[in-house]
């Protein structure tokens, strides 16, 4: 009796290893949580963009794990330093790839390492949403590439239709030597001749130099009625202070992009030209997204919720790129719950099942909304912050745009809006 | 003409602060034999520590002077602590650069640790914009100008009128034979480390006012441009320094001015490997026997 009893519990032992095995294989976890890696710097100079670009991250784990996780698992964001450096972060990806288990799904990539750490993703079959505007992957054939985020050419080319809403015919065009900020240029040079806004000088500056004072001169004897402007917070305010000071105190508008929105460059050009000067000159262009959804309100709460975001919540919600990868990572989580599955290669094909127009499908606005109708059966279309997303036979997505003016420290408010069939025509 | 004229003002403004730090960092060279790459961590530590006494209330010239005395002080306790044992110890010239980086990463990251990777800034320090001739410039350039004319006439007179200066130039010519004729080399190594630690600091400072924004990268940023003036007016050479910091100030100024600005440094240092190919020990040195000297 006894001898059939230890049997019979070991036969159901065995069965219940099996389901879970069973379980575990068709869904491609193993025990513990999904690792949302978030590859970006979070060493050396460009560490504040770990920070920005973490925020998205866990305010789409947080609600998700609200919403009880995934396949039953919770999941977690996990940071992956590229440090903004190539040259760290091949290794860095190569190891996170390597030894994070449950690593499924990724974002962040930024622009200056993107080149390197994208082909390392994708040939391992995790999907990932990326912050890089790199105008390369605008024609990607890398399956697991996700971008809501415009190119840097789209966003170049909005910048000189808002200076063209602003009636500027004439503007100098200074940008730093990076291919995050020079990824503009392309745009602006094709836009500005079809909108007849001359460009008095277009050049590219060194970051952090001593001075910019030749440039300066140079570009003060052109008489521009604005600058497009881009660069690192120190470097705009030298070159800022040194025109200041060659012009009698007197600075030109500034068109600039919405990554300028950041305390840090907020910081330093205050105290280098004073603040009247932001409030009153600059233009930051983005992508644009409207502040009055409730898919918008969700993502805000989620951020001023959480106390590691809490601090920087204003900030984040009026910048595009956090916005995109809090949809994407929401998308790819919908995606994982519509396939059933966190394998890569199986959960990555209905991405864009989760964001199409349908007949009969349920808009949901959040992933709870998503997750409800999918258990139910239905077909979902997420429409998340940025509204309704189309990816191209590239997956790359890119709305409307907006200039935004700021009103704080690290806030703004919209001042203009460029469609994106607009930009699309100039860049046509 | 004008475009020239006032690059140059430009440049001369610029290559004073490289100057300042060009001519400390050579002045250690020449004593110590060592490329020390902790120095453009300590400039940026310089600058911090301005940012701390600035807070204070203090006015930002004492500032420049009390923040370089620090760094002076500082320097002295890192090749007494680190440098000095070390060499003792017989490690190679290679292997001791390798132990400056190391220091200079740490440093880096100390002061991250305690200030943050934010951008900081003194403010607007720069002062009434003065216009002369074709020349435009803030009254903060013409100090710290004025500041480093000082300080090298300083150093002429020290090298050149003092016992002090005497045992320097012996101990930087040929240590054990300064050493043997009773002079005490290891005291004229450390205050050697004190001036230039002072000048290393004081630029730190300069170069966060002009700049008006800085973080702490600054002093790697212009570690660079600051050895090229080095070894442009002859390594150890502290007149070669001056005024090879002032060669690459204007070069730089002049190729933003007629050039694309993206290329001002790759042209000054095109110009560096053009003069070192033309004069291999550089505008000023003419061997080691001379070390120190103009």
């Amino acid at each position: 009796m006894r001898r059939s009893l230890v049997i019979s519990l070991i036969g159901l032992a065995s069965i219940a290893a099996t389901c879970v095995s069973a379980s575990a294989a068709s869904s491609g976890l193993s025990a513990g949580p999904i690792n949302v890696g978030v590859v970006a710097p979070f060493s050396g100079p460009a560490a504040e963009f770990g920070t920005l670009l973490s925020a998205p991250c866990i305010a789409s784990t947080d609600l998700i794990n609200k919403s009880g996780g995934i396949l039953g698992h919770k999941l977690q964001c996990t940071s992956v330093d590229d440090t903004g450096d190539p040259a760290d972060a091949v290794p860095n990806v190569t190891r996170a790839i390597g030894t994070i288990s449950n690593f499924v799904m990724a974002e962040g990539l930024e622009t200056n390492t993107a080149a390197t750490t994208i082909p390392l993703l994708n040939g391992a079959h995790i999907p990932f949403v990326t912050a890089a505007g790199l105008t390369a992957y605008d024609k990607t054939k890398d399956k697991y590439f996700w971008r809501l985020t415009p190119a840097d050419d789209a966003n170049g080319a909005a910048m000189i239709a808002y200076a063209a809403q602003k009636n500027y015919k004439k503007v100098a065009v200074v940008f730093e030597d990076n291919s995050t900020d020079t990824g503009n240029v392309p745009g602006i040079n094709k836009a500005a001749p079809k909108l007849g806004v001359k460009l008095a000088v277009n050049t590219t500056i060194p970051a952090d130099a001593t001075s910019y004072s030749s440039l300066a001169a140079k570009v003060i004897a052109d008489h521009p009625q604005a600058l497009v402007f881009d660069a690192d917070p120190q470097t705009t305010a030298t070159f800022l202070s040194n025109y200041s000071q060659l012009n009698n105190g007197k600075l030109p508008p500034m068109i600039t992009a919405t990554d300028s929105l950041t305390p840090d460059w907020y910081s330093a050009v205050s105290k280098a030209v004073g603040k009247a000067y932001i409030f009153h000159k600059v233009a930051l262009v983005g992508s644009y997204f409207s502040q009055s959804t409730a898919a918008f309100t969700v993502y805000k709460n989620a951020l001023l919720a959480d106390p590691k975001t809490h601090g920087i919540a204003n900030t984040l919600a009026s910048v595009g790129p956090p916005a995109s990868i809090y949809d994407g990572l929401n998308i790819l989580a919908l995606a994982m719950v519509m396939a059933k599955s966190a394998k890569g290669p199986v959960f990555n094909s209905d991405v864009i099942k989760v964001t199409q127009a349908h007949a009969g499908a349920v808009v949901v606005d959040s992933f709870a909304a998503g997750e409800k109708a999918l258990a139910k059966g239905k077909r979902i279309q997420y429409v998340g912050v940025l509204g309704s997303v189309t990816f191209n036979q590239f997956h790359n997505f890119a709305g409307a745009f907006a200039a935004d003016v700021f009103t704080g420290a690290s806030t703004s408010r919209r001042s203009a809006l460029i469609s994106a069939s607009e930009i699309s025509k100039l860049l046509g | 003409m004008h475009i020239l004229i006032e690059s140059i003002g430009f440049g001369v403004a610029s290559g004073a602060v490289l100057s300042l730090g060009a001519v400390g960092f050579t002045l250690q060279f020449g004593i110590s034999n060592l490329l020390n790459v902790t120095y453009g961590a300590l400039m940026s530590l310089g600058a911090f520590l301005g940012l701390f006494l600035l807070g204070l209330g203090l006015n930002i010239w004492l500032v420049m002077t009390l923040g370089g005395l620090l760094i002076g002080v500082t320097s002295v306790a890192f090749s007494r602590g680190l440098i000095s044992p070390l060499t003792r110890r017989g490690l190679k010239p290679f292997s001791l650069v390798i132990v400056s980086v190391s220091a200079g990463i740490v440093l880096e990251y100390l002061i991250v640790a305690v200030a943050g990777p934010a951008t900081q800034s003194y403010g607007n320090l720069s002062g009434t914009t003065l216009h002369f001739w074709d020349f435009t410039l803030t009254t903060s350039q013409v100090t710290i100008l004025a500041i480093a004319v000082v300080l090298m006439l300083g150093l002429h007179l020290l090298l050149t009128r003092t016992q002090l200066g005497r045992a320097m130039r012996a101990t930087s010519s040929n240590r054990t034979l300064a050493k043997s004729c009773g002079i005490a080399t290891s005291r004229v190594s450390d205050i050697a480390w004190l001036i230039s630690g002072t000048f290393c600091g004081m630029a730190g400072i300069a170069l966060a006012i002009t700049t008006e924004s800085f973080d702490f990268t600054l002093g790697s940023l212009f570690l660079i441009p600051m050895i090229a003036a080095a070894v442009l007016g002859g390594v150890g050479q502290p007149y070669g320094a001056m005024v090879g910091g002032l060669v690459v100030g204007i070069v730089t100024e002049i190729s933003a001015a007629y050039w694309n600005p993206a290329y001002e440094s790759v042209i000054a240092f095109a110009i560096l490997i053009l003069m070192l190919l033309v004069r291999p020990r550089g505008l000023f040195g003419s061997g080691s026997a001379r070390r120190l000297l103009a």
